[in-house]
């Protein structure tokens, strides 16, 4: 009888030890599909790609987070990488590029860029971002060597297929994806850090020993 | 159990981590990207077959000079970097069109046979087309200063940035390179402004003893897909050119382009230049398939010079008109072009007989395949 007792006990054990695994790995494909989900270029309801991120900051109030995303926006990054063009109570717009090269060239020279708008909007404890038109802005060789745009060839990145492999768009988004995921860091980052308010500089007038 | 748990929560822990891993923190910094851009190559090589229903090459614009022939064009290959605030960019081609058709020769000399006897005269090129470094003192300011490509003119050397595979003849005359600093604003994406100071002499990679030359361009882009420059190239050897090239991408699928150039001799020559009118229509009827025309009007001036042959074998005060029809097929990173031109002239310049001119028209078809990296 004594040996029932132990034997009944593991095959609980077991079956308890059974569901906490199962709900553990339950637990973490729902992380990764929702990182997986949040993490790439979706449509939105107008038809054009966004990348959408929600970012929870406790402890935050709206206009530190403002004050940190306009410092963000204005000094983060390079201009031709992401500029700060307006803000107003609670948003923050930015306007950027990123050069890409077509997966069949030889030395990955800039064969486009693609232009984006970012949008910051704060709230007490809690921010979000998108990324939005995306627009291909195609490069050409000009006489002196170098690629440059070539002007009224843009296209929107939702047409991006019509003039591009499947290959060269790919590789067009993987490069877009990387980048705005890097801003998407950075941003992180600095509105988790206060700004250093900005020190002002004091007069100081001599008193003239002599000549008075 | 306790140990099952606790390795479980490990495992869990882990996994979540790694889920998680993608948009950690990552290490604090305030610098923003410095724009550096690693080493880059790009070029093109292009050859062609061509055909000239005179059954000999008649046409003397620049490139696709040989008839009934597969020839080469050239290799070219260009170097560019970028860090910080300085770039540099260096430019090579091997090849009839990238060297005696397009590059100055440099060094001569006497050849001799194995006995030492002369037999004739060497020449070789340095294959640069382009050998320059810029400094970006401000957004707006830049500087250059090397062997540059021309800043005048519709179309260029490269096979790669031509519509058209054979050229117009403005383009044959004007220069094909200027040496020498110059300095670029830009007020706005829209405006900037060009000015600098060049060696004496068109296409040389030294000057004949003299920095005489000033050169600038007003760039300016009315609307999206229009860009225009307005260009002069001014000096007591070279003489003066005013240019003025245009572009309007006017639809997705159509796009026209102008070039206008008018030159004149310096005094000390006496009398001559040309001046000439050029209209690209081109019509994209695909992604892969674009077709053009190009109409040029060109005109020899007057001269008083004994001898002048003009330019491109179109005799002093005679004109010539050409109309060229181009397609561009491309396929990836290859170009195929098929082209078929008429060149009529108001005096006769083709077909030469006893040293005369004795045809008012020439007309030549080819094709030409350019791939570019």
């Amino acid at each position: 009888m004594q040996k029932a007792a132990p034997k009944g006990r593991l095959l609980f054990y077991i079956y308890i030890m059974k569901k906490v695994i199962l709900a553990a790995i339950c637990i973490v494909l729902k992380i990764t599909t929702a990182s997986a989900q949040a993490d790439s270029l979706v449509v939105d309801e107008n038809n054009k790609f966004v990348y959408y991120q929600v970012v929870d900051q406790p402890a935050s109030s709206t206009d530190s987070l403002q004050t940190r995303a306009i410092h963000f926006a204005k000094k983060a990054f390079a201009a031709s990488k992401l500029k700060f063009k307006d803000s107003d109570k609670g948003t923050i717009r930015a306007t950027g590029g990123v050069l890409v090269a077509k997966k069949s060239s030889v030395a990955m020279h800039e064969d486009a860029r693609i232009d984006y708008t970012m949008t910051i909007e704060v709230k007490d404890n809690k921010y979000r971002y998108w990324f939005t038109d995306f627009v291909i802005v195609p490069y050409a060789r000009d006489r002196y060597a170098n690629f440059v745009p070539v002007s009224g060839k843009n296209v929107a990145l939702e047409n991006g297929m019509s003039g591009l492999s499947k290959r060269d768009f790919d590789g067009y988004t993987a490069k877009l994806m990387a980048n705005v995921k890097d801003i998407g860091n950075r941003l992180k980052t600095y509105m988790k850090t206060p700004v250093a308010p900005v020190k002002k500089e004091v007069k100081k007038t001599a008193i003239p020993a002599t000549n008075w | 159990m306790k140990k099952i748990l606790l390795l479980s929560l490990i495992a869990l822990g882990t996994l979540t981590v790694k889920a998680n891993s993608f948009g950690s923190t990552r290490a604090l910094t305030m610098a923003a990207d410095t724009g550096d851009t690693p080493l880059t190559i790009s070029g093109s090589v292009d050859a062609y077959y061509k055909y000239d229903f005179a059954k000999s090459s008649q046409i003397g614009t620049s490139f696709a000079t040989d008839h009934n022939s597969f020839s080469i064009g050239m290799v070219d290959i260009a170097l560019k970097k970028t860090t910080g605030k300085t770039s540099f960019v260096g430019e090579v081609s091997f090849g009839p069109r990238g060297q005696s058709q397009s590059l100055p020769d440099q060094a001569t000399g006497t050849v001799l046979d194995p006995s030492g006897a002369p037999i004739g005269t060497a020449a070789s090129s340095f294959h640069i087309q382009n050998l320059y470094v810029n400094y970006a003192a401000t957004d707006e300011l830049t500087f250059t200063m090397g062997y540059m490509g021309t800043f005048i003119g519709y179309e260029v050397i490269s096979p790669a940035a031509n519509f058209n595979y054979s050229t117009s003849y403005m383009f044959t005359n004007g220069p094909f390179q200027n040496a020498g600093f110059k300095a670029t604003y830009a007020f706005s994406p829209k405006v900037s402004l060009m000015a600098g100071v060049f060696n004496d002499g068109w296409n040389y990679y030294k000057s004949g003893g003299r920095i005489d030359n000033f050169g600038a361009q007003l760039f300016v882009s009315p609307v999206e897909g229009w860009n225009a420059y307005l260009n002069v190239l001014t000096g007591n050897s070279a003489g003066t050119e005013f240019d003025l090239t245009t572009s309007y991408q006017i639809t997705e699928a159509f796009k026209l382009g102008l070039n206008a150039a008018d030159f004149t001799l310096p005094k000390h020559m006496g009398t001559g230049g040309f001046s000439g009118v050029a209209l690209y229509p081109q019509v994209a009827v695909s992604s892969a398939v674009t077709l053009g025309l190009r109409g040029e009007y060109f005109k020899s001036k007057a001269s008083d010079i004994a001898g002048n042959a003009g330019y491109s074998a179109i005799a002093p005060g005679t004109s010539v008109s050409a109309l060229t029809a181009t397609a561009n097929i491309k396929s990836g990173n290859l170009t195929i072009i098929p082209e078929f031109r008429l060149d009529g002239g108001s005096a006769k310049s083709w077909e030469y007989v006893g040293g005369l001119p004795t045809a008012k028209k020439a007309s030549q078809a080819l094709l030409a395949v350019v791939y570019s990296f």
